[in-house]
């Protein structure tokens, strides 16, 4: 090891708190970038290998009911390379063990050989067997987990009004279900909805369609136009009750896993950024602080015949040590962080297998960018050190020019003691390094307020959509929309004591050239029970004419209230509608459409009719409601409102919590690597300053309030700055992972504001304890006899 | 002893008759215009092989501008400024730092050791980089610090600080060895045996040496002393016979 080396190790040595500060901060910022886009990464692979394994279809489509012969002219469509028709029904199971009815959704498997689309994975048991055995169904894992169903097992469902008992035979998954949550529903309730698979005779003769199907799933030819053989299929299904086709863009389980990884996108890149810029203004710091104690030692170096490249790599090598200890410390907790994340995607995503894979290239892009980023940092303080000739470097740099702070000039002075003076004089004389500190601890500040505020928006959503939107118990579905006379079977349900009527319907919403799938929800004028609600948040009257729509949706649509959208109804027969947006509503899952009931009804032409009801239930007869609800033909479903709540807590909420947690400890690192790494580059600067005050005789304590005083002067002034910085990139992260399936609302609460405030106090405060502490050790003879 | 000569005039020991250093004229000017401070104002001399020469002079005299010139860590504005028969005011960059690292050593009066390197590896910090050193250990040795070559600089007094930068000058085995004011942080028993150090090395190995201090009485250890004032040599004294450092009339 060449001597300039082991000065190297031995000054690295001598700053270690100072790097490891620097290298934590980079380490940080690394390692949620090498987390998140490992994350990506894996999801996306593991997504794309499932897909092409089993199979994924392009195009799926919906419809009442088509002969099998159907699907040769589907097949023969121009672009459609395979076709695979079956069947597909909703029905009301009965679990053992649960006392509130579920839904499950049947799919049929084909009666001979393998599905050639949307193949089903086993992960236990067996697929039931269509010819041999009867009453036999494969259930999807998610459900099977939630409670506790091996294959043996059995469970009760009423098709077509008859109840019957299956046995499971197996446990699988399907590429079409990796998110299984209820139709229109952005989140999973895995203990009321479930996945099944039985075979196509039994299923088809239950609901009398054996030799028709009321599924479609297509594979595009390569090349093909996904448009034109959508048109085509919809043009072709449009007399069997078809409910519009649509591409892998809409489908409900493939567009959650894009919009987790566009979530993970936007996290992936502006966070760690911040941190990043953080680390590279606290390396300059260092190094710049390093270089100019070392001025004579470069000087020395020169003149004894070190040429400007060897002092220059000597401390490019400086910053190379602190990077590479980030870059090692950032790897080893993306990679753990990673692999413990990677974990929590089970809970939303059923894939076959779900391995961490480290993305290697992020890894050496990071690790490039933060070199870049360090050595940028040092390049400055290198040149102007390199550039002095080393006679001019052997000299003490001239002592600063000083004149009297702004606030003294402004005849403020009598007022300040002469510490406090001349900590306000050195925050003058160098303003641009003054201005930087300020920054830093502004940018400490502002991090801290980001993770906190994704805590608070989830808490916002909790309430919001569950407390004031939603303020049924429970909501009722219809297998079929009836008459609006069945709002009184419902009514009369035990333990109901308020009940009011919704009708759904699918419909393709369209302004000019972009087009969304949503429910459009006819609901009573001014219900009391699921109200659409604005931002403010107020309830919104439903208007006798027009709709409301999600913001988000108007957002996406590109419409204001008073634009006119077109909406394709895809249920029955087939019609368009103009209606005007009459308001936009605040909602934070899925993107959703509103109108009155009885409009709704009107422009169906169909009379009054209704979906289902949503009901208040009697907190003392909710069993002998669910025992009576159990037992009702013709429910699709039943959704308890605070089992979806709960649902919440426990997947979206906790996977936003848990980065929250990460994120949070992270911001409290930088948080205090800041502060302190001011603390002691301040305290180096300027130990001669200080040591000279005290030989004059002033005491440690009012020589400490010299140093504290300039970092409190410059923490006052960071603390607002950085409060509206962090409400800055709080509003630009939420905007970046806001998706059409989840989004949060930026909630900046004061308890916020005043942790983020309270940490960097008690972060100055140690920092500042630190400093007085060392200051106590400076030897006041050789402190002025020469530079450090 | 006879004061008056020219200072291009060789001292008796100067044996060769090539100079190591032939200065014409030489000046260095800091700034420009009104503030323009004349540092040097034209001087000329030669200096030899062997020779122990002493600069006098007060602070601002043009002594460290003229040290500086000779070490090439500073351009002249005007002059010639030959070494070994070389421009050094047309050297680049690289050819400077090629000038240092071979041929010049230098003691400044605070020292300037790297204080993370122990003594021996202060010394061997620069060994490793030029062409023909000695070991550190013998350099050491040389300036009588051969039992404290593993104390880091903090552990050592100023004298023996200053003796380590000694050694780390010559074990290059320079052709010349610039001091300035070497004793000026040292009492006066300190600073006898870092003076004996110097004149040990300009007689056993020839070394050019050349002496920055505001102290008249190391006069008479040197073979010609300059005086300088207002960046010109006022003076020049030439010592028939060099007194030792000892018997200097502290």
């Amino acid at each position: 090891m060449s001597l300039l080396d082991r000065k190297l190790l031995r000054d690295l040595y001598a700053l270690k708190s100072q790097a490891l500060a620097v290298a934590l901060v980079m380490a940080c910022g690394l390692a949620m970038m090498i987390m998140t886009r490992s994350l990506i990464l894996s999801l996306g692979t593991t997504r794309d290998v499932y897909y092409e394994h089993n199979h994924f279809a392009q195009v799926f489509a919906r419809l009442k009911r088509a002969p099998n012969s159907v699907r040769t002219q589907l097949a023969a469509i121009p672009g459609v390379a395979t076709v695979q028709t079956s069947i597909a029904m909703q029905v009301t199971l009965d679990v053992p063990g649960l006392d509130v009815p579920a839904v499950g959704l049947l799919n049929s498997l084909p009666e001979h050989g393998e599905s050639v689309l949307n193949r089903v994975y086993l992960r236990a048991g067996r697929l039931p067997l269509s010819q041999t055995t009867r009453h036999e169904l494969a259930a999807g894992e998610a459900f099977a987990e939630a409670h506790g169903l091996r294959p043996g097992d059995t469970l009760a469902a009423v098709l077509n009004g008859t109840k019957q008992t299956f046995r499971l035979s197996g446990i699988a998954l399907s590429p079409e279900f990796v998110f299984e949550a209820p139709p229109n529903s952005a989140l999973p309730d895995n203990k009321t909805y479930g996945v099944f698979w039985m075979p196509y005779k039994e299923l088809a003769t239950a609901f009398q369609l054996y030799g028709a199907f009321n599924n479609v799933a297509i594979a595009l030819a390569p090349g093909a136009a996904e448009g034109a053989v959508i048109a085509a299929v919809d043009r072709l299904l449009a007399p069997y009750g078809g409910r519009g086709a649509y591409g892998r863009s809409n489908h409900p389980s493939h567009r959650r896993v894009d919009d987790e990884i566009r979530v993970l996108q936007g996290l992936s890149i502006a966070f760690p950024l911040v941190f990043l810029s953080v680390a590279a203004f606290m390396t300059n710091s260092v190094m710049s602080r390093q270089v100019a104690l070392q001025r004579e030692q470069i000087a020395m170096l020169k003149a004894c015949g070190f040429s400007n490249a060897q002092v220059g790599a000597h401390y490019f090598k400086f910053s190379l040590a602190i990077v590479v200890a980030g870059v090692g410390l950032g790897g080893v907790g993306g990679v753990f962080l990673g692999g413990r994340l990677v974990g929590m995607y089970h809970i939303f995503f059923r894939f076959p297998s779900l391995d961490f894979l480290l993305d290697t290239r992020v890894l050496v892009v990071a690790a490039a960018v933060s070199a870049l980023a360090a050595f940028t940092g040092v390049a400055g303080a290198v040149r102007r050190a390199v550039r002095l000739a080393p006679a001019e470097a052997m000299r003490p740099e001239a002592p600063a020019r000083y004149r009297p702070a702004l606030l003294e000039r402004l005849g403020a002075a009598r007022w300040f003691s002469a510490s406090f003076r001349m900590s306000l004089r050195n925050i003058e004389r160098r303003p641009v390094r003054s201005a930087l500190t300020c920054l830093a601890l502004a940018l400490a500040t502002a991090i801290l307020v980001v993770p906190n505020s994704f805590r608070d928006g989830v808490a916002y959503v909790i309430d919001f959509q569950w407390d004031i939107v939603q303020r049924q118990t429970v909501t009722l579905s219809l297998v079929e929309p009836g008459p609006a006379r069945g709002l009184a079977d419902f009514r009369h349900l035990p333990g109901v004591m308020h009940a009011e009527p919704f009708r759904y319907v699918p419909v393709e919403l369209r302004a000019g050239p972009v087009m969304r799938r949503v429910l459009l929800q006819g609901l009573p004028a001014e219900g009391t029970l699921s109200r659409v609600i604005d931002a403010h948040p107020r309830q919104l009257p439903l208007p006798p004419r027009g709709i409301m729509i999600s913001a988000k949706l108007a957002d996406i649509l590109q419409v204001h209230p008073g634009d006119m959208v077109v909406a394709k109804v895809l249920e029955g027969e087939e019609r368009e509608l103009t209606v005007p947006v009459a308001g936009l509503a605040e909602d934070f899952s899925g993107l959703a459409a509103y109108m009155e009931i009885s409009a709704l009804n009107r422009l169906l032409l169909e009379g009054d009719r209704i979906s289902g009801a949503h009901l208040v239930v009697a907190a003392g007869r909710w069993p002998e409601f669910l025992r009576a609800v159990k037992d009702t033909p013709r429910l699709a479903g039943c959704i308890i409102k605070n089992s979806i709540r709960e649902g919440f807590r426990k997947t979206t909420a906790a996977s936003i919590g848990l980065l929250q947690k990460i994120y949070m400890f992270f911001a409290t690192v930088v948080a205090f690597g800041i502060i302190y790494n001011s603390a002691r580059i301040s305290l180096s600067e300027r130990s001669r300053e200080l040591a000279t005050l005290r030989v004059l005789g002033f005491s440690r304590g009012e020589v400490g309030a010299v140093l504290v005083g300039e970092l409190v002067l410059l923490t006052l002034a960071a603390l607002p700055l950085g409060l509206v910085l962090g409400s800055a990139f709080a509003r630009g992260i939420i905007t970046t992972v806001n998706t059409e399936t989840v989004r949060l609302p930026l909630v900046l609460t004061t308890a916020n504001y005043a942790f983020a405030v309270l940490v960097v106090a008690v972060a100055s405060a140690l920092s500042a304890l630190f400093a007085a502490r060392k200051l106590a050790a400076i030897d006041l003879v050789s402190a002025l006899k020469a530079l450090d | 002893m006879s004061t008056g000569p020219s200072p291009t005039d060789a001292s008796p020991r100067a044996t060769a008759r090539e100079p190591v250093f032939h200065v014409r004229g030489l000046a260095r000017v800091y700034g420009e215009g009104t503030a323009a401070v004349t540092a040097l104002a034209g001087v000329d001399f030669d200096l030899f092989r062997h020779e122990l020469i002493v600069l006098l002079g007060a602070s601002g005299s043009g002594k460290s501008t003229l040290l500086n010139q000779l070490g090439g860590l500073d351009s002249p504005t005007h002059g010639t400024l030959l070494y070994r028969g070389a421009d050094l005011a047309q050297f680049d960059e690289a050819a400077l730092t090629r000038f240092r690292r071979d041929a010049v050593g230098f003691v400044f009066q605070a020292y300037n050791l790297i204080p993370s390197l122990t003594a021996r590896e202060n010394v061997a910090l620069i060994t490793e980089i030029c062409r023909a050193p000695m070991v550190p250990e013998e350099a050491l040795r040389l300036v009588g610090l051969g039992e404290r070559m593993d104390h880091f600089p903090a552990q050592l007094s100023g004298g023996e600080q200053q003796r380590v930068a000694i050694a780390r000058a010559i074990a290059k085995r320079p052709a010349v060895l610039l001091c300035d004011e070497p004793t000026g942080a040292l009492d006066v028993h300190t600073g006898i045996t870092v003076l004996e150090a110097i004149e040990r090395i300009n007689r056993e190995l020839g070394t050019l040496a050349v002496i920055i201090t505001h102290n008249a009485i190391l006069a008479d250890m040197a073979d010609r002393v300059f005086t300088l004032s207002d960046g010109r040599i006022v003076n020049v004294r030439t010592n028939a016979r060099r007194g030792s450092v000892r018997d200097l009339a502290w």
